[in-house]
């Protein structure tokens, strides 16, 4: 018999201690888009659901410095309509107007979509080229992971039992410009069957930096440095661009699957990184 | 195996005060029917289809990936707080006009998903009006005649 309790934290400390006393039985509630089907799906059969939503600690998209903060608990609404994000990194706006659809982008959350560590998470891949940083916070104090060090297996991450996402820290690149791309099978409220993000600074044809984080080719989102080191210092015309791009199959191990073979994903990411490419260098700063 | 706890909700349905007693992992469009919204469909029962949507605080959402207890509190609107038979809304006025809808079970929440982008964009595009219905399936109609229907709302024809 399923058996769940429901607490809401007054404030962050009390969410803390919760969490800690809960351990793993406490499953932090935000937009609830996962949760609930994971409840209705009965992969969880019995815990406390932690009401996160309404503490202002994991609240608000801010600049501070030269880092912009997003509250764990803020909605990928939330990341559309930021004035912040707009003005400072519209890069990371614009990659998250194809995450699922309106419905759902209404109640999910970026510290959720981060912390259920899918493959294909829509947020992973911008963030990932963003060095962007998951601030982890637990009673014993808070620590920054690296988002490409966050996941540890499909639906896995590296916080502790008793960690919750309080924020993401973006760094605010100082120069270059990014664009993500995912391939699903459809427009609307698509899961990704293969998806890449990329971060270029260029001088022309010239990539002198270069970023680039793929989902749905590994067990977790990656950064594909083989990829990373070959188009580093090169300069990019049509004719070398697809023998670089095949060295993203050093960094990747797709998978078969309902939404794709890995022959199929393999051919996409290439694809898709060399129209992410080319698209950053048509894009002058 | 102990006994299932409740917990008391408190909530405003198309402006009257709900209330009453759930379990923990009760979804807000579960709650809903339970209390006899019942134009509230409950399609996939998972986020997939839009046909549960409802607004909440104004944002249109799926009800059924909703939990009840975080709707405490919140101001929910149904379709029923759109029109009633002698007082049709616009828009369901010109999804009758438009023949937007066959079976009708995807209506109820494309027609919330619709108020709640007039509500904040009285005049959208025809893209924007399939973005803005792109996590609403539709068997029957092809979309076409829905987004003819929304279209014609926000250009004030009915």
């Amino acid at each position: 018999m399923d058996n769940f309790k429901y607490f809401k934290p007054q404030n962050f400390k009390e969410l803390l201690n919760v969490k800690y006393d809960l351990s793993s039985a406490g499953f932090p509630l935000a937009g609830g888009s996962n949760l609930l089907i994971y409840i209705k799906e009965k992969s969880i059969r019995s815990g406390t659901l932690i009401d996160i939503t309404s503490l202002k600690e994991l609240r608000g998209i801010k600049k501070t410095g030269d880092t912009i903060e997003i509250g764990a608990a803020e909605t990928i609404s939330g990341i559309l309509e930021s004035k912040v994000l707009e003005n400072e990194l519209p890069f990371f706006s614009v990659s998250m107007r194809d995450f699922a659809n309106p419905l759902i982008r209404n109640k999910a959350t970026i510290g959720g979509n981060m912390a259920d560590a899918s493959p294909v998470a829509d947020t992973a891949p911008p963030l990932l080229v963003l060095d962007a940083k998951v601030v982890a916070a637990s009673k014993s104090g808070i620590r920054e992971i690296p988002a490409n060090e966050f996941f540890s297996g499909p639906g896995k991450n590296n916080l502790s039992k008793d960690e919750i996402i309080q924020k993401i820290n973006i760094p605010v690149p100082e120069r270059g410009s990014g664009i993500f791309l995912k391939l699903g099978q459809r427009k609307g409220t698509s899961i990704s069957v293969t998806s890449v993000a990329v971060w270029i600074v260029n001088d022309s044809n010239k990539i002198t930096g270069i970023r680039i984080s793929l989902g749905g080719v590994a067990p977790v989102p990656i950064r594909a440095v083989n990829a990373e080191k070959a188009f580093s210092g090169k300069i990019i015309d049509e004719n070398n661009i697809t023998a670089l791009a095949e060295t993203l199959k050093e960094d990747i191990k797709p998978i078969s699957d309902l939404r794709g073979s890995a022959e199929y994903r393999t051919a996409v990411s290439i694809n898709l990184l060399k129209r992410a490419i080319l698209t950053c260098l048509k894009t002058e700063e | 195996m102990g006994e299932k706890e409740y917990y008391n909700i408190k909530l405003t349905v198309n402006g009257k005060v709900v209330t009453g007693s759930v379990r923990a992992e009760i979804s807000l469009l579960d709650f809903l029917r339970d209390n006899n919204y019942i134009e509230v469909k409950k399609g996939c029962d998972k986020g997939d289809c839009g046909a549960c949507t409802v607004l909440i605080d104004g944002k249109a959402t799926v009800s059924c990936l909703t939990s009840a207890l975080q709707a405490q509190g919140k101001n929910i609107y149904t379709l029923k707080s759109l029109g009633s038979w002698d007082k049709l809304h616009p828009l369901q006025k010109a999804f009758v006009k438009y023949e937007a809808l066959q079976c009708g079970f995807c209506t109820p929440g494309m027609l919330m998903t619709a108020k709640a982008l007039l509500d904040t964009n009285p005049h959208p595009a025809r893209e924007s009006i399939k973005e803005a219905i792109s996590g609403n399936l539709c068997r029957c109609t092809g979309y076409r005649k829905i987004v003819d229907a929304i279209e014609a709302v926000g250009r004030g024809e009915l």
